[in-house]
């Protein structure tokens, strides 16, 4: 696991793609807190983590797609698959690998928390829970990015098929609020990332809702390496 | 140390490997030859363990590849067809990476420096893969299989793309991995097969059509003995002192390339040994005052036995695929 960590970790730096992820997040979200915090005059944080959210539905899926759609692509899935390397153990490592690089793009936000406890009045726990949630929420939508990207060889599908899935998960967490049914709305709301997600914006920390997203997340990676288990047996 | 029993794989619509059964000893060096789509890569793929069997059983050193994915990966070195080479790492940090996913046991740094010298590319070692040639792209490709020194490796179309020189190369350096290691090489290319391998498997359709060495299979396939001849003389004494000698079943003459020598092709009867009959021809020529110019055993070149086999001859009235008699039988 830690070969296929770390080869996808240095990947991602030796080509534009960890950069850019980094680049993109960290000037976007720094403009907001920019806007928001400091012209704003401002130490609540929880607006950024809701803008983070959905910057994540649009640049996760850049994250993702090379996963294993390059590997495909490259035959190099030939070495990873006849090593006596387990496949739990690659689906593991990628997963790691990419989370890693969101990890670090959080990292530098903390930035925000320095800032805010100089000049403003800083909340300890509100900031520990956001900061819980969205590594949470992103670990689920990069193991989302990986399954895509274990069905197909091109990138570019990845990417818009991981896009894709993410817009019908949000439409499910808006179905599920507005579900006339409540057996309905309880069914939709176990699949909707972002409804769980509020309430850590509301201040709310939910344990349960940190073990939905773990177990999702684990889900997803189970449903990979079911994927590439199943190229073998095709 | 490989057997493989009625290996078969289908796809929707297709078979793609049909029932193929052998056996490979430690240390031999078999050679998996067919045309394209004949399923040589598919075969090797199951033994690597990167695709399932649909039915058979693949056992490398008395381990099932079903049973003991890991413990069998361990043992071989797969070379694809397509060297699974990361354009974004240096020599060095793809073997290394190879070695760590291998999760071998030996000395990293003198494992990597024994497969760089084995492929020569000590020199390329901090190079970037993607900034190296075809030739070197592929000797790295092999270093990668031989990394934790495995019992068994595995080589698809080992020289496809490369040229003549790396050709030369890459054979010299199966030939000397041959000495350690089981190997197992896949090739539509005739004099490839037969320049490095003990024992030719030929492959049609997903068939094995015949498991022997490449002059057991010229010998077996290739029907009538023949004799190639150029004596000096007259055609027609010749021709008549020719077919007088016992074991000759008939004389064709091939005329003449050189003043006052003239050729002929000679053909053996069935059941006599051709050294024999060579003799006697010598004999009989020279007490008639003719003398041997020169005198070859004509025996049936790879190429046709080949396209013999591969032509649909082979093949019996029940679809089952004829074998000619060798290790894959005698494995049973």
């Amino acid at each position: 696991m830690k070969a296929v960590w770390k080869r996808d970790l240095t990947a991602y730096f030796n080509s534009p793609v960890g950069c850019v992820f980094l680049f993109a997040f960290a000037t976007i979200m720094n403009l907001c807190f920019y806007v928001f915090n400091v012209l704003g005059a401002s130490s609540q944080i929880s607006n950024l983590f809701s803008i983070m959210l959905f910057l994540l539905i649009l640049i996760t899926p850049f994250l993702t797609m090379r996963l294993f759609s390059e590997e495909y692509k490259l035959r190099t899935d030939q070495l990873l698959l006849t090593s006596p390397t387990d496949v739990w153990e690659i689906v593991l490592g990628k997963f790691l690998a990419a989370f890693c690089v969101f990890a670090l793009a959080l990292a530098l936000t903390l930035v925000w928390v320095i800032v805010i406890g100089l000049f403003g009045v800083l909340s300890p726990g509100a900031v520990a829970g956001n900061y819980a949630a969205i590594l949470c929420a992103a670990a689920a939508f990069i193991s989302v990015g990986m399954l895509v990207s274990s069905l197909t060889e091109n990138q570019i599908i990845a990417a818009v098929g991981t896009l894709a899935v993410f817009l019908g998960l949000f439409a499910l967490s808006a179905a599920a609020e507005s579900s006339l049914s409540p057996v309905m709305g309880t069914v939709l709301s176990w699949f909707s990332l972002f409804a769980r997600h509020q309430r850590f914006l509301l201040g709310i920390f939910s344990l349960s809702d940190i073990l939905y997203y773990i177990s999702f997340t684990g889900v997803m990676l189970f449903l990979t390496s079911r994927v590439l288990e199943k190229k073998r047996w095709a | 140390m490989i057997e493989v029993r009625d290996l078969t794989k289908e796809y929707p619509g297709k078979t793609a490997v049909d029932g193929v059964s052998f056996t490979i000893s430690r240390g031999e060096t078999a050679g998996l030859l067919g045309a394209n789509g004949a399923g040589k890569s598919t075969i090797m793929n199951m033994i690597a363990g990167y695709t399932a069997m649909t039915a058979g059983t693949v056992r490398v050193d008395g381990l099932d590849i079903l049973e003991e994915p890991t413990a069998v990966r361990k043992k071989i070195g797969y070379l694809p067809e397509l060297p699974p080479l990361y354009m974004d790492m240096t020599v060095e940090e793809y073997l290394s990476f190879v070695y760590d996913l291998k999760k071998c046991r030996t000395n990293r740094a003198e494992d990597i420096r024994q497969a760089c010298g084995a492929l020569s590319i000590a020199d390329v070692r901090r190079r970037m893969i993607r900034h190296l040639s075809k030739g070197y792209r592929q000797r790295v490709g092999f270093a990668q299989a031989l990394i934790g020194n495995p019992d068994v490796l595995i080589f698809d179309e080992p020289t496809v793309g490369l040229d003549p020189k790396q050709i030369i190369e890459i054979r010299k350096v199966i030939r000397s991995l041959a000495k350690k290691h089981t190997i197992i090489l896949s090739s539509h290319i005739l004099s490839e097969v037969q320049s490095v391998c003990d024992r030719i498997l030929v492959m049609d359709q997903g068939r094995l059509v015949a498991d022997d060495s490449a002059e057991n299979l010229s010998g077996r396939v290739g029907g009538a003995k023949k004799i190639c001849l150029r004596v000096s003389g007259r055609e027609e004494e010749i021709r008549r002192t020719l077919l007088g000698v016992n074991g000759v079943a008939a004389v064709k003459a091939e005329g003449s390339r050189e003043p006052e020598i003239s050729d002929f092709i000679v053909t053996v009867e069935n059941g006599q040994s051709d050294g024999a009959v060579r003799m006697l021809m010598t004999k009989s020529l020279a007490e008639q005052g003719m003398y041997v110019a020169e005198m070859r055993s004509e025996s049936m070149n790879l190429e046709d036995v080949f396209l013999k086999l591969t032509s649909g001859k082979g093949k019996k009235a029940g679809g089952r695929t004829e074998k000619i008699a060798g290790k894959a039988e005698e494995g049973k």
